[in-house]
């Protein structure tokens, strides 16, 4: 196998438990790739030639400098990111000790100390005498080591017949931040190679529609949305079986082509204060029940700024009583690039803001029989998400 | 600090990473631990790197006939854990000296050869040992002494085309000892001084310095043993030895002297150790 300077190749890693293939340079570090492509922010870079230790990551279950390890080097391995420690919310041992014994005051080396101190306890090699030694291949220079030292030496003793593993909480960020080259891009990249003529005239004719993938690991957010509609089940459900309409529904979405066997090519906006994003992605329907009135439909898509969203939505209808509709829309979205720094919260209040739009929309098409005439904005989207999130905050706090 | 444009080859046989050494623009890749920074600084620019480490057999590690094998590919940390690299004693002794845990999960003990940094470890282990380095290039394979290996700081006597295979450390034997110490600023940097020794029961005792030159120095002290191998006993033959061995000029961290005297120091305590090791 060989790759030119000026080329790329695929490779594919399993990252905190999530595999992702990415196009990369020969010269593109481990540590540029997880940072840069994939987001994941939390491997610090310092020195970048392999001496402070900050990119400290574990690699096959094995501490590694991921400055010096080239990505192409990596194709197949595993790797553990600090954010597949663990997360804010189910913090791993090692980093409730390190908050304990106050192992950290800017936070600079913090990751590559826990990826270290980790290897160290997992490796079984641990002794209180040669701790320092042992954690010698980080460097700090806030702390003086020593809050560092009893941090580890704590969980040590407190774990003795074993550190607990990674909690592989998949962190939001994954898939490329760079397009062209993640899998979500490339795919984009298809979709309008393979999109009608008169929207991309230089597409190679026949070209057949990639398929869409489910996305893999514990989603960012989690949506589920129940409506109550006063059109009838059987109106309602003419809608969702209509891709057409049904996309109409869709708040700041829009259908571009129809590239046969149920896949669909399409863009969406989403606006969120000075946040402004365009998805151009694809969406398939991969399962289509008219007698339950159930669906499922994968959808993914990308931002020209490397954010991207893969998202698995269900919607069943069900009549209820007096006549109306109970309408289910529930969605597994993930999230990636930089989109993912909003944080799961809000992504779940923008995601569920949107179904109930959509739920809204579904409702006027099954009343009228049209697509809706008047759209919802991704302006008004975001203010409702918004201050649908200020109300719970201020509900909270009385 | 990335590295400039390099071609990656990835060979799935021996003779292909030969080949893809032809030309003497390329250099081989295994760990990376110390080509890698090097290209980081852009102190190098090859233009192609050729990675062997998913060359079928360079991952041996195994003990043949009284000789660990230790194939191009086998990690550092790997060797540290293992059972059969225990024949060798003298390797476990000296690896938690080498850089730091993370960097010997990636970093090969037959790269650490080729790289031959005067300060290195394992350079010194395998010349202390008397090892054999096997080389593989376009001419064919050929066995260099690991004591003829190291020709100057950062230079071996392997040609730009040739890749090391593998190191054969002989096996310890029954009323073997050995000593393995040495001082650097920090750990895991490299050494100021630093000294591997071997002293066998019934006679023979062998010490590498490193650290002090501009590759290993080997000399047979069976004689410095002779009378009282006690560390008071041994000073004034080993700050003799030291004076003789230490040729580097000195830098910040250690003059010439100073380092002569960490030597002497090093080589009695570590004789005295392999001595009653030996004699245990």
């Amino acid at each position: 196998m060989r790759v030119e300077a000026d080329g790329t190749v695929d490779v594919t890693v399993t990252v905190n438990g999530r595999a992702v293939t990415l196009a990369v340079a020969p010269r593109t570090t481990l540590s540029d790739v997880l940072r840069d492509r994939l987001g994941l922010t939390g491997t610090h870079v310092g020195c970048e030639h392999g001496v402070c230790g900050m990119c400290t990551v574990l690699l096959d279950g094995e501490a590694v400098r991921a400055c010096l390890l080239f990505a192409v080097q990596c194709d197949g391995a595993s790797l553990t990111t600090v954010e597949g420690l663990g997360s804010a919310d189910d913090q791993h041992p090692l980093q409730q000790a390190f908050s304990h014994h106050h192992a950290l005051q800017c936070g600079f080396c913090t990751p590559g100390m826990l990826m270290s101190s980790y290897d160290l306890l997992a490796g079984g090699t641990y002794s209180r005498d040669t701790l320092a030694e042992d954690m010698s291949g980080v460097l700090c220079r806030c702390t003086g080591y020593r809050g560092i030292l009893a941090a580890v030496a704590d969980v040590a003793e407190t774990h003795a017949d074993g550190v607990p593993p990674p909690r592989a909480a998949v962190p939001p960020a994954l898939v490329g931040r760079t397009s062209g080259a993640s899998p979500a891009s490339s795919l984009a990249l298809n979709a309008r190679k393979s999109a009608s003529s008169d929207t991309s005239p230089a597409e190679a004719p026949g070209e057949i529609p990639p398929e869409i993938t489910a996305p893999t690991g514990p989603p960012t957010a989690t949506v589920e949305v129940r409506s109550e509609l006063a059109s009838g089940v059987d109106d309602v459900w003419a809608v969702l079986a209509d891709f057409d309409r049904l996309a109409a529904c869709l708040p700041g979405a829009e259908m571009t082509a129809d590239l046969g066997d149920d896949r669909y090519r399409g863009r969406a906006t989403v606006g969120l204060g000075p946040v402004s994003l365009r998805f151009d992605g694809l969406a398939h329907v991969v399962e289509h029940d008219p007698v339950a009135r159930r669906m499922r439909v994968l959808a993914q898509g990308t931002d020209r700024g490397g954010s991207s969203t893969q998202a698995v939505i269900r919607l069943a209808a069900d009549p209820a009583e007096g006549g109306g509709t109970v309408l289910w829309a529930d969605a597994d979205v993930h999230l990636s690039g930089r989109v993912a720094q909003f944080g799961r919260a809000l992504a779940g209040d923008v995601s569920r803001r949107l179904f109930e739009q959509f739920a809204e929309a579904v409702d006027e098409a099954a009343r009228t029989g049209e697509a809706p005439t008047t759209r919802t904005s991704p302006l008004r989207l975001a203010l409702g998400a918004l201050l649908a999130r200020i109300r719970r905050l201020v509900q909270r706090r009385r | 600090m990335k590295a400039a444009p390099f071609a990656y080859h990835r060979p799935d046989s021996v003779d292909e990473a030969v080949d893809a050494l032809a030309g003497g623009d390329a250099k081989v890749l295994a760990g990376g631990q110390s080509l890698v920074p090097v290209l980081a600084m852009r102190l190098g620019r090859p233009g192609t790197l050729v990675d062997i480490t998913r060359v079928p057999g360079l991952d041996d590690l195994e003990v043949t006939g009284g000789v660990l094998r230790i194939g191009a590919a086998v990690r550092q940390r790997t060797v540290e854990r293992s059972e059969a690299a225990r024949a060798v004693p003298l390797i476990g002794r000296a690896m938690p000296f080498v850089g730091h845990r993370e960097l010997r999960s990636r970093g090969t003990v037959c790269g650490s050869l080729a790289h031959a940094d005067p300060a290195a470890e394992l350079p010194a282990v395998a010349a202390c040992l008397d090892a054999t380095v096997v080389l593989r290039g376009p001419r064919g394979t050929r066995e260099v002494p690991a004591r003829e290996l190291v020709v100057g700081a950062m230079t071996t006597a392997a040609g730009p085309d040739e890749l090391i295979t593998e190191v054969r450390f002989p096996a310890a034997a029954p009323g073997d000892g050995f000593g393995f110490a040495e001082i650097a600023r920090r750990h895991g940097d490299f050494a100021l001084a630093g000294v591997a020794v071997h002293v066998r029961r019934g006679g023979g005792a062998t010490l590498a310095a490193f650290g002090v030159s501009d590759r290993p120095v080997v000399r047979d002290v069976t004689a410095l043993l002779g009378t009282d191998p006690t560390e008071a006993g041994l000073r004034p033959s080993t700050d003799a030895l030291a004076d003789e061995i230490v040729d580097t000029a000195g830098d910040s961290h250690g003059s010439r002297g100073y380092r002569a005297r960490l030597l002497g120091v090093l080589a009695a305590r570590e004789l005295v150790r392999a001595y009653r090791e030996a004699h245990a």
